[in-house]
C-alpha cells in the first residue's frame, strides 16, 4: 500500500458524557473520498474533533503526513456541523469566507487583496458569489453549507474534514458539494466526510471508515462495505459494550450507579 | 427657571470637565468590551464580575483606612481601590471557571452564586468599615451606585489610558475575536491560540467592569455593557460596525447621562429649593443608554419592532389581495363569466364590506383588475398570471406533502393555503424539479403550468 497522509494509532476519547472511542488505529492513503459512517451516537463527530485536535484523548496519537497535526495545521481544513454555530452572528458571506486565509496570516496581518481575490474565487465555485454582500443569518441551509465549504476551500489544504455536509441540504447543494469533493479527489485531495445516508455511499467514496465506538472496518468501498460490516456497525451486538463502559464512566466519576 | 447652559461647558469647566470625560471614556470601554460579551452570549458574565469587584473595593478602603490616608491622598485611594477591585473581580473569574470546568456545575449556577456570594461578602465587610472608618464608609457608598461628580482629572488620564489600550487591543486581535466569538473549533483547527487571547479579553472585561463601577455603581455596571452593543447590532449586520456604533452610543450615554443630571439637578434646585433633590450621574446614564437601545429596539431599520409590524401587515394584505384574485378567477371559470359583481365577491368573503372595496379599489389601481362598463370586476391579463401562479404553488406544494411528507390528501389544504404567498421562485424550481412538473394535484385538480406565453 501506498504511504498513508492520515494515521490513528490506539487512540481512545471519553468524551464529557457517554460517546467514546475506543481503541481505534486506522491509516488512509491520500487523493481518496472517505466515507466516516456509523449509527447515531457511534462518535462520528468526536472522531474527526479528535483528530482535529478539538477533543483531547485519554491515549493515542493522530497524525498528518507523519507528523504530529500542529506541524502540518494549515494543511488542514475543517467544515463543522452547520448547527454549531450562531447564524446571527454580524458578518456577512465573504467575512465568513475570508476566516479560512486567518490561519496563514497569522497575528496582526489583515485579510490582503489577494486574499479577498480568492475568496470571490471560491464563492463563485461553490455558486455563491451574488450572495458575498449578505448577511449569513439570510442564506438558506443549504447556502449555509456552501459558504462553510468555501472557507475551508480557501484554506487550500490538503485534507478535508467535513462533518455532516450533506445533513438538510437542498438537491442543488448536494450536486454541487459532491462535484467540488470529486474535483478535490483529481487533484489529489483528500476528503472526510461524516455521513448519515447508506444509498449513496458505494457512489459517493472510495473508502469507508465504519465506526461504532469501536472500527468496525476501514477500507476501500468495495472491500468492506458489505452486509456483514453493516451489521456489525449497527447492529445490537454492542448494547453489552455500551453499558460496561456506562458502569466504568459512573465509577471512574464516583456516581452511584 | 433658567435656561439649560451649552453642552461644551461640560468639556470646558474646570469642575465639570473631569466627570464629562471621565464618563464617556469610562462607557466607551465598556461598550466596546460589551461587544464581546453580548456576542458570547454570556451577559450575565459582566454582572457577576461587578459584583465580584466588591469585596475589592472595600478591602481597598480597609487597608486606606488602616494606614490612615486622607481625603488628601485621594488618587492614590482610588488607584488602590482599582487595583483590588480588578483582583477581586479576577478571582471571581477564575472561581466562575473552576466551578464550572472542575465542579462540573452548569455556567449560569456558577456565575450566580458567584455573583452573590461576592456581593455579599462585600456588604459584609462594608458594615464593618462603617464602624472603624466611618470616614471613609462615603467611599464605599460611591461605589456601589456610583458617583461621577467627585471625578478628578486624574481619572481622565487613567481612564483615557484605558479606553487606548482596549482600542488597541480590539483593532490588533480584530480578526482573533470574531472568528473565536463565530465558531471556537474553527479558530481552535485554523490555529489561532485560544487561551492566551481568552485570558487577553477577560482582563479586558475585568478591566473594563472596575473602570466602570466608579461612575455607575456595582449594581447597574452590566447594563453599560449590554445595552450599547444590544442597541448597535439592530442598525448593522457588520461586526466592525458595531463596535464603533455601540461605541458612540455609549458615549452619548456617558454625556447625555452627566449633562441632563448636572442640569436637572440645578432645575429642581430652584424650584424646590427646601428638598434638596438629586438625580445622580450613574443610574442616569443608564437611564439614557437603556432608552437608546428601547429605542432602537423599536425604531430601527429592519430588525425594528416598529417596522417590523409593518412587514407583517404588508404580508396580510398581500395575503388576502391575492386570496382575493384566486377567488375571482375560480369564480369566473366554474361560473363561465367573464366578470363579477361585488355583491357575489362579497357573498364568498369574509371581509367588511369597506375593507373589500378598499382592496378592489388598490387591485385595479395597480393593474391586477379592472372594472367593466356594468359594474363587475374582471382579471386583467396580468391578474390572470398572478392568480393562476398562485393556484399553482398551491397544488404544488400539497403534492410536495403528500408525495413526500406522507401527509393525507385531505389536510394539505390548510398549509398549502398559507405557504402559496411564501414560495419564493428559487423554491419553486425546487419544487418543480424534485415533483417532475406534476400536472395534478392530489385533489385532482389541473396544476396551471409554469410559463405561460
Amino acid at each position: 500500500m501506498e504511504k498513508p497522509i492520515f494515521e490513528v494509532h490506539q487512540l481512545t476519547v471519553n468524551y464529557d458524557k457517554t460517546p467514546v472511542l475506543f481503541d481505534i488505529s486506522l491509516s488512509v492513503p491520500g487523493g481518496k473520498l472517505v466515507g466516516i459512517i456509523g449509527p447515531n451516537g457511534a462518535g462520528k463527530s468526536t472522531f474527526i474533533k479528535t483528530a482535529l485536535g478539538l477533543v483531547k484523548p485519554i491515549s493515542g496519537k493522530v497524525e498528518f503526513f507523519s507528523e504530529p497535526l500542529k506541524n502540518v495545521r494549515q494543511r488542514v481544513a475543517y467544515v463543522p456541523q452547520r448547527e454549531s454555530v450562531d447564524w446571527d452572528f454580524p458578518i456577512t458571506v465573504q467575512d465568513l469566507v475570508l476566516m479560512g486565509r486567518y490561519g496563514k496570516l497569522g497575528l496582526f496581518r489583515f485579510p490582503r487583496a489577494a486574499d479577498y481575490v480568492a475568496c470571490d474565487h471560491y464563492l463563485e465555485v461553490v455558486g455563491m458569489l451574488q450572495y458575498k454582500e449578505r448577511q449569513i443569518s439570510q442564506l438558506s441551509g443549504g447556502q449555509q453549507q456552501r459558504v462553510f465549504i468555501a472557507r475551508a476551500l480557501l484554506q487550500e489544504a490538503d485534507i478535508y474534514f467535513m462533518d455532516e455536509p450533506f445533513a438538510g441540504v437542498d438537491i442543488a447543494t448536494e450536486k454541487v458539494i459532491m462535484d467540488l469533493l470529486r474535483k478535490l479527489k483529481s487533484q489529489g485531495k483528500t476528503v472526510f466526510v461524516v455521513h448519515h445516508d447508506l444509498n449513496n455511499v458505494e457512489n459517493y467514496f472510495d473508502w469507508v471508515i465504519m465506526l461504532n465506538m469501536r472500527l468496525i472496518a476501514c477500507g476501500s468501498v468495495s472491500d468492506v462495505f458489505n452486509p456483514a460490516t453493516l451489521n456489525d456497525t449497527y447492529g445490537k451486538s454492542f448494547s453489552l459494550f455500551d453499558e460496561a463502559l456506562k458502569i466504568s464512566l459512573q465509577k471512574s466519576k464516583g456516581i452511584k450507579p | 427657571m433658567n435656561s439649560f447652559q451649552s453642552p461644551f461647558i461640560f468639556f470646558t469647566d474646570a469642575v465639570l470637565r473631569a466627570p464629562t470625560i471621565g464618563c464617556m471614556l469610562m462607557c466607551l470601554t465598556a461598550s466596546l468590551v460589551g461587544v464581546i460579551v453580548f456576542l458570547r452570549k454570556q451577559s450575565l458574565l459582566g454582572e457577576s464580575l461587578s459584583h465580584a469587584a466588591y469585596p475589592g473595593v472595600v478591602i481597598g478602603v480597609m487597608i486606606a483606612g488602616f494606614f490612615k490616608l486622607s481625603d488628601e491622598d485621594q488618587s492614590l485611594i482610588a488607584l488602590l481601590i482599582m487595583v483590588l477591585a480588578f483582583f477581586s473581580s479576577l478571582i471571581g473569574l477564575w472561581s466562575i471557571h473552576w466551578l464550572s470546568r472542575k465542579m462540573k456545575i452548569k455556567t449560569d449556577s456558577a456565575l450566580c452564586f458567584i455573583l452573590s456570594s461576592f456581593f455579599g461578602i462585600g456588604l459584609t465587610l462594608a458594615s464593618q468599615v462603617q464602624f472603624s472608618y466611618s470616614s471613609l464608609y462615603r467611599q464605599i457608598q460611591a461605589y456601589l451606585y456610583g458617583q461621577a461628580a467627585t471625578m478628578t482629572d486624574v481619572h481622565i488620564y487613567i481612564y483615557g489610558f484605558f479606553s487606548l489600550l482596549i482600542i488597541t487591543v480590539i483593532c490588533s486581535f480584530y480578526k482573533e475575536i470574531q472568528v473565536m466569538t463565530f465558531d471556537r473549533d474553527y479558530a481552535k483547527c485554523i490555529g489561532v491560540k485560544i487561551k492566551p487571547i481568552d485570558t487577553l479579553i477577560f482582563i479586558l472585561i475585568a478591566l473594563a467592569v472596575v473602570i466602570g463601577i466608579r461612575s455607575v455603581g456595582v449594581v447597574l455596571m452590566s447594563a453599560m455593557l449590554i445595552a450599547p452593543p444590544v442597541a448597535a447590532r439592530q442598525f448593522t449586520n457588520k461586526l466592525y460596525l458595531v463596535f464603533i456604533l455601540s461605541g458612540i452610543f455609549g458615549m452619548i450615554s456617558g454625556f447625555l447621562g452627566n449633562y441632563l443630571s448636572v442640569e436637572l439637578n440645578t432645575a429642581l434646585a430652584i424650584k424646590y429649593p427646601g428638598d434638596r433633590l438629586i438625580i445622580p450621574t450613574g443610574p442616569m446614564i443608564v437611564m439614557v443608554a437603556s432608552f437608546i437601545c428601547l429605542v432602537s429596539l423599536c425604531f430601527a431599520p429592519q430588525r425594528g419592532w416598529f417596522l417590523r409590524i409593518i412587514r407583517i401587515g404588508r404580508f396580510r394584505y398581500r395575503c388576502i389581495s391575492e386570496n382575493l384574485l384566486k377567488a375571482i378567477l375560480r369564480f369566473c371559470h366554474t361560473n363561465e363569466l367573464d366578470g363579477i359583481s361585488f355583491e357575489k365577491i362579497e357573498k364568498y368573503q369574509s371581509l367588511s364590506p369597506f375593507r373589500l372595496r378598499y382592496l378592489l379599489f388598490r387591485l385595479c389601481k395597480n393593474g391586477w383588475l379592472e372594472k367593466t362598463e356594468s359594474g363587475s370586476y374582471k382579471l386583467t391579463k396580468d391578474g390572470k398570471v398572478r392568480a393562476e401562479k398562485i393556484i399553482r404553488l398551491h397544488r404544488l406544494w400539497e403534492v410536495y406533502l403528500v408525495n413526500y411528507l406522507g401527509i393525507g390528501a385531505e389536510r394539505v389544504h390548510r398549509n398549502a393555503e398559507e405557504m402559496e404567498h411564501i414560495i419564493t421562485p428559487e423554491l419553486e424550481a425546487e419544487l418543480t424539479l424534485l415533483l417532475k412538473d406534476p400536472k395534478q394535484d392530489p385533489h385532482h385538480q389541473p396544476i396551471p403550468p409554469r410559463e405561460i406565453f
